[in-house]
C-alpha cells in the first residue's frame, strides 16, 4: 500500500487514525499501531511478511544478547551474527540476481540466475535494525526487552517502507512514552497534506513530462536543449516524490505523537556537493556517515578509503544497476574533489560558480540514476552535449514547457523554503500569524482536495523510493 | 522612577504577551485540526457511502469489479490489488472528477503556438530500410517479420459497449503521439515500412491462393494527420501518402484504391473527426466511392441517403488525451443511413447464433463516445447484407473498424456484402470466401492497421 493512494487515503487511514484515538494508553496504542502497520505491510505482501517479521525476532534477539553478554566475546558473535542475517537477507532479496548475472558475464558462465522479487521496504527497515544492533553494542541504546515495543520500531507504517531511516534512538522513548499534543495533530495532518501535494499535483506530473522525453528509449531522439530539459525535470520530479514522502511519513509520524528526523532540507539551495548529500536523504547520508565511515577499510584508516567505499555503498544500496554504482562513485568523486580542495578554499570561489557546478553535477547524476540501461546512460550523456546528432533545439521541447509552464515554476519555485519564510514574516504581527495559518488550513483543505481527485486518474503512481 | 517601573513592567507585558500569543496559537492550531478533520471525514464519507458507478462510458468499459474475497486470493495478493483497483476505480462521481482533472491539467501551462499541444511521447519516426522487393511469398510462409523496433501504433478498436476492452490496452495503443491543434486531435503516425511490405505480402498470398477468378483490393485509409497537421509540425509524423505507395509497389494481383486522392479532393469538408480517431462518415463515403470506380461498380450519391445529425458528439481522442479543450468543443456526428432495399444478417464470429438486425445502430441509448459503434454495432461479428442491387458481384470486406464505416456506403454497389474483422475471425477466411460465392474481396483498413501488428492476424484467418 502507499500513501498516494486512495485505499490509503480513505480506508486505511480513517480506520487506523479513528483506532488510535478512541484509546487513550499508550499500550493499546501501540499494539493498534503494530496490527496495522502489518495490514499496511501485508496489503503488497501478503505472504512475505514472514520475512518482516523474521527480521524482527531475529534482530530483538540480537539486541537482548548483545546487552546481556556486554563487553564479552559473546556480544561480538552475536553482533557478527545479526550483521550477516541483515546483509544476507538484503544479498539474497535485493543482489543475489544481480551478483550471479555478472558472474556469468564475468566467468562466461551460466549459473542458474535466481529471480527473487525484492521485499518491499527490506532497505529501509534493514538499515533500520542494523543501526540498533550496532547501537546496542557500541551501548548507545538500551536493547528493547518487549518484543511488541520491538515490533512497532522496525514495522511502524509511516516509515516502513520508504523510509526515512528511523533510528531506534530517535523514537526509543516516544515507542513507551508519548503523548500526542494539539500541535503534534495540526502540524502532522498540514505537513501530511503537503507531501501528498508534492507527489501528486507536482511529482507525478513532472514524470508524465520526463516519460514523454526519456520513456520507451526516446533519449535517442532529443535534441541537446530537450535532454536538458528532460533530466531537469527529472530531477524535479525525485525531489518531489521523495520529500513528499518523507514529509508525509514525518507528517503521520507527528499524528501519532513520533518525532522523525528531518530527511530533506532543500538540497537545491546547496552551494557544493558536499552540502548537497547534507541536505539530501539526510537518513541515508547519516547512517553511512555513523556507521560506516569510521571503520577501517582493509585495515587501514584514511579518510579516501573511507569515502571511497562509503559512495559505493550510497551508489548500491540505491539499487542492483551498474548505473547506480557509476551514481554513487560519481558523487563520491565529487565529494573528493571538495575535500581536497578544502573548505576554505571552496569558499572562495564566487557563489554563483559554485552553483552552477553543482547544479550541472546534480542534474547529471540524476540522470546517471534513471537510465538503468548502459547504452541508453551512453546515449543520454552524448546527447546532453554539441556531439548530439539530433541538434540543438526543437519546437518539442519548447512546445512542452510551455504546456507545462506553470507546473515547471510551481515546482521550482517550491524548491526554496518558501513556507519558512512566510512563517517568519507573519510571524511580526499577530494579524499576520493569524491570517497566515487560516490561509495554511484553506489551503491544506484544498490541496487535499485535488490530490485526492488528482487520485482518481492514478494508476501506477508508485514511489520512486518504494522499490528501494 | 517611571522608567524603572517601566522596565519592570516589561517582561511581565512579554510574558502576558506569550500567554496571548500561545492561546492565539492554541486557537490556531485548533481550528487548523477540526478544519482539516471535518474535510477529510468528509471525503472519507463520500468514498465510503457515496454511490459507486459501474460503467466509463467516457471510456467505453466496465469498471472493476468488488472481488471475493478468498484465503488463495488473499495470499496470492490478488485479492488486495483487485480490491485497491475497484476501490480507486469506482469512485463516486468518478465521471466529473476525471473532467476536472482534465481541466486542471489543460491549466498547468499555456498552449504553445495556435493552440497546439502535444500529448504523450515525443514521437519517434524510424524509418527502416525496407526489406527485399516483392516476391511472390507462397501462401503457407510466413510474413516477412519487422524486429526494427517500428513505432507504428495501432488504433484502439471500437467494440460494442457490452465488451470490455482494458484501459491500459487503449492507453498503450493511442495515448501517445496525439498533437492537439486547437480543438482537433491528430493522431501521429509512426511509420512502419517493412510492416506494410509484409501487409502487401498477405494479401499477394489470398491472391495466390483464391486466383483471378476473384479480385482482391487493397484500400488503406489514411488518417486525420495526413490532412489536418500542420506544416511546421509535419516532421513530428512519418508521410502516410508516402508508405501507403510504398505498399502498392509489393502488390501482385492485388488491386490499390487511391482513398488518400479522393479525400485530399474533399479535404476541406468534414471528413475526420475532431474528437475521435476514426474518419468521419462523410470521410469514409468518398473513401467507398474511389473504391467503387475502381471496382467498376454502382455508387449511390449522398443525395439517396438520409441523413441524420447528431448533436454533442466527444470522441475516442479525448478519453485517450483527457484534454479539456476536446470535450468542451464537441462536434456533431453526421451519418448516412441508405435507402435502397437490403437486410442485414449478423452472426458470431464463429458463424453461429444467425439474427436479423438493423444495419445501423439506435444510438439513442449510447454515449457520445461510443456512436461509431453505428455502423453494425462494433467489430466482434460477421455482418451479411443482401441488397436490392443485382450485378452478380459479392463483396467480402475484410477490415479494422476504419472498414465499417465504408460498409453503408456499398449497399447499392453489390449484390451481397460480407463484413468481417480481421481480428474477430473464426472460419478459415479463404475457405468462407470460396463457399459463399465472393468476387471481390476488399482489405480495408487504416494505415497504423496496415503498417502494424494487425496485418499479422490476416494470415492467421486464412485457414
Amino acid at each position: 500500500m502507499i500513501f498516494s493512494s486512495l485505499i490509503f487515503l480513505y480506508l486505511f487511514l480513517p480506520l487506523c487514525l479513528t483506532s488510535y484515538a478512541a484509546v487513550k494508553q499508550t499500550k493499546i496504542r501501540n499494539v493498534i499501531l503494530v496490527i496495522f502497520s502489518l495490514v499496511f505491510y501485508a496489503w503488497g505482501e501478503p505472504t512475505r511478511i514472514v520475512f518482516l517479521l523474521l527480521s524482527t525476532v531475529v534482530n530483538y534477539l540480537c539486541g537482548l544478547g548483545i546487552g546481556k553478554y556486554r563487553d564479552r566475546i559473546g556480544s561480538k558473535i552475536i553482533l557478527g551474527t545479526g550483521l550477516v542475517f541483515n546483509l544476507g537477507m538484503l544479498g539474497v532479496f535485493k543482489y543475489s540476481g544481480f551478483i550471479m548475472e555478472n558472474i556469468n558475464a564475468l566467468f562466461s558462465a551460466s549459473l542458474p540466475v535466481p529471480q527473487i522479487a525484492q521485499l518491499v521496504g527490506i532497505s529501509f527497515y534493514t538499515f533500520q535494525v542494523l543501526s540498533y544492533i550496532v547501537d546496542c553494542y557500541w551501548e548507545k541504546v538500551e536493547p528493547q526487552k518487549n518484543l511488541l515495543h520491538f515490533a512497532l520500531y522496525v514495522s511502524l507504517f509511516p516509515q516502513l517502507i520508504a523510509g526515512p531511516i528511523v533510528r531506534y534512538s530517535t523514537i526509543a522513548e516516544e515507542i513507551e512514552n508519548r503523548t500526542v499534543t494539539l500541535r503534534d495533530v495540526s502540524e502532522g495532518f498540514s505537513r501530511f497534506i503537503i507531501g501528498l501535494s508534492k507527489k501528486v499535483i507536482l511529482a507525478d506530473n513532472l514524470f508524465l513530462i520526463v516519460e514523454d522525453f526519456f520513456g520507451e528509449g526516446g533519449v535517442s531522439h532529443q535534441t541537446v536543449a530537450g535532454t536538458w530539459y528532460a533530466v531537469i525535470m527529472y530531477s524535479l520530479y525525485i525531489y518531489f516524490d521523495f520529500s513528499g514522502y518523507s514529509d508525509m511519513a514525518i507528517g503521520l509520524g507527528r499524528m501519532f505523537g513520533f518525532h522523525f528526523d528531518e530527511n530533506f532540507r532543500h538540497p537545491f539551495l546547496c552551494k557544493d556537493i558536499t552540502e548537497f548529500w547534507q541536505r539530501w536523504h539526510i537518513s541515508l547520508g547519516s547512517f553511512f556517515r555513523d556507521y560506516l565511515l569510521p571503520l577501517p577499510v582493509f585495515g587501514i584508516r584514511n579518510k579516501y578509503l573511507s569515502l571511497a567505499v562509503v559512495w559505493l555503498c550510497t551508489g548500491i544500496w540505491h539499487g542492483a544497476s551498474w548505473n547506480y554504482v557509476l551514481w554513487g562513485v560519481y558523487y563520491g568523486a565529487f565529494i573528493v574533489l571538495e575535500t581536497c580542495i578544502g573548505k576554505k578554499k571552496m569558499r572562495k570561489i564566487p557563489l554563483w560558480i559554485r552553483h552552477i557546478y553543482n547544479k550541472i553535477v546534480i542534474i547529471i547524476g540524476f540522470g546517471i540514476f534513471y537510465f538503468e540501461d548502459g547504452g541508453e546512460l551512453l546515449t543520454f550523456l552524448v546527447n546532453l552535449t554539441p556531439f548530439n546528432k539530433n541538434g540543438f533545439y526543437s519546437f518539442v521541447e519548447g512546445m512542452s514547457a510551455c504546456n507545462n509552464i506553470f507546473l515547471i515554476a510551481a515546482a521550482v519555485l517550491f524548491t526554496f523554503p518558501l513556507l519558512d519564510q512566510c512563517r517568519k514574516l507573519a510571524d511580526r504581527s499577530s494579524g499576520a500569524r493569524v491570517a497566515l495559518s487560516l490561509c495554511g488550513t484553506v489551503a491544506c483543505a484544498g490541496l487535499l482536495i485535488l490530490s485526492s481527485i488528482l487520485l482518481v486518474d492514478a494508476t501506477t503512481n508508485a514511489f520512486l523510493y518504494y522499490r528501494f | 522612577m517611571s522608567q524603572k517601573k517601566a522596565k519592570q513592567e516589561k517582561p511581565a507585558l512579554n510574558e502576558k504577551e506569550q500567554q496571548l500569543r500561545a492561546l492565539q496559537e492554541k486557537n490556531l492550531m485548533k481550528v487548523n485540526v477540526i478544519g482539516l478533520s471535518l474535510v477529510f471525514a468528509a471525503a472519507t464519507c463520500f468514498m465510503w457511502f457515496g454511490k459507486r458507478p459501474t460503467h466509463s462510458s467516457e471510456e467505453n468499459r466496465d469498471l472493476a469489479k468488488m472481488p471475493k474475497f478468498s484465503i488463495a486470493s488473499y495470499l496470492e495478493g490478488t485479492f488486495t490489488s483487485e480490491f485497491s483497483a475497484f476501490f480507486n476505480d469506482t469512485v463516486p462521481m468518478r465521471s466529473t472528477f476525471k473532467g476536472v482533472i482534465s481541466d486542471f491539467r489543460g491549466n498547468l501551462g499555456i498552449a504553445y503556438d495556435d493552440g497546439v499541444e502535444l500529448v504523450g511521447d515525443i514521437p519517434t519516426l524510424e524509418e527502416p530500410e525496407p526489406t527485399e522487393p516483392p516476391t511472390t511469398v507462397p501462401p503457407t510462409q510466413p510474413p516477412t517479420q519487422d524486429a526494427t523496433g517500428e513505432t507504428t501504433t495501432e488504433p484502439p478498436t471500437t467494440e460494442p459497449p457490452t465488451t470490455e476492452p482494458p484501459e491500459e490496452d487503449i492507453n498503450g495503443e493511442i495515448a501517445n503521439n496525439i498533437l492537439i491543434v486547437k480543438d482537433r486531435g491528430i493522431m501521429l503516425f509512426g511509420g512502419g515500412k517493412a510492416k506494410g511490405e509484409a501487409y502487401a505480402g498477405i494479401l499477394n498470398q489470398y491472391h495466390a491462393v483464391l486466383g483471378d477468378d476473384v479480385n482482391i483490393y487493397s484500400l488503406v485509409a489514411p488518417t486525420a494527420c495526413s490532412y489536418y497537421l500542420p506544416k511546421k509540425y509535419a516532421d513530428l509524423s512519418a508521410s502516410e501518402p508516402e508508405h501507403i505507395d510504398h505498399i502498392n509497389t509489393f502488390f501482385e494481383g492485388v488491386t490499390p484504391v487511391d482513398a488518400y486522392s479522393k479525400l485530399l479532393e474533399h479535404k476541406d469538408e468534414a471528413i475526420y473527426s475532431r474528437t475521435d480517431h476514426h474518419w468521419a462518415p462523410l470521410g469514409a463515403y468518398y473513401a467507398a466511392e474511389a473504391f467503387a470506380e475502381t471496382a467498376g461498380v454502382p455508387f449511390a450519391p449522398l443525395s439517396d441517403y438520409e441523413t441524420v445529425v447528431k448533436e454533442g458528439y466527444v470522441g475516442t481522442l479525448y478519453g485517450y488525451t483527457q484534454k479539456a479543450v476536446l470535450k468542451n468543443n464537441p462536434e456533431d456526428f453526421i451519418y448516412y443511413v441508405p435507402q435502397n432495399q437490403y437486410t442485414t444478417t449478423y452472426y458470431d464470429i464463429d458463424m453461429t447464433r444467425e439474427r436479423q438486425a438493423s444495419l445501423m445502430l439506435n444510438l439513442d441509448n449510447l454515449a457520445p463516445s461510443s456512436w461509431y459503434l453505428v455502423f453494425m454495432g462494433g467489430d466482434e461479428r460477421i455482418t451479411h447484407i443482401t441488397t436490392d442491387c443485382k450485378n452478380g458481384r459479392k463483396l467480402m470486406i475484410i477490415k479494422d473498424s476504419y472498414g465499417n464505416a465504408l460498409v453503408p456506403c456499398l449497399t447499392s454497389s453489390f449484390e451481397e456484402i460480407w463484413v468481417a474483422d480481421m481480428r474477430y475471425f473464426e472460419p478459415g477466411m479463404i475457405g468462407f470466401i470460396q463457399e459463399k460465392g465472393v468476387t471481390d474481396v476488399l482489405f480495408a483498413m487504416n494505415t497504423y492497421s496496415a503498417m502494424g501488428g494487425n496485418a499479422s492476424k490476416l494470415e492467421s484467418i486464412m485457414y
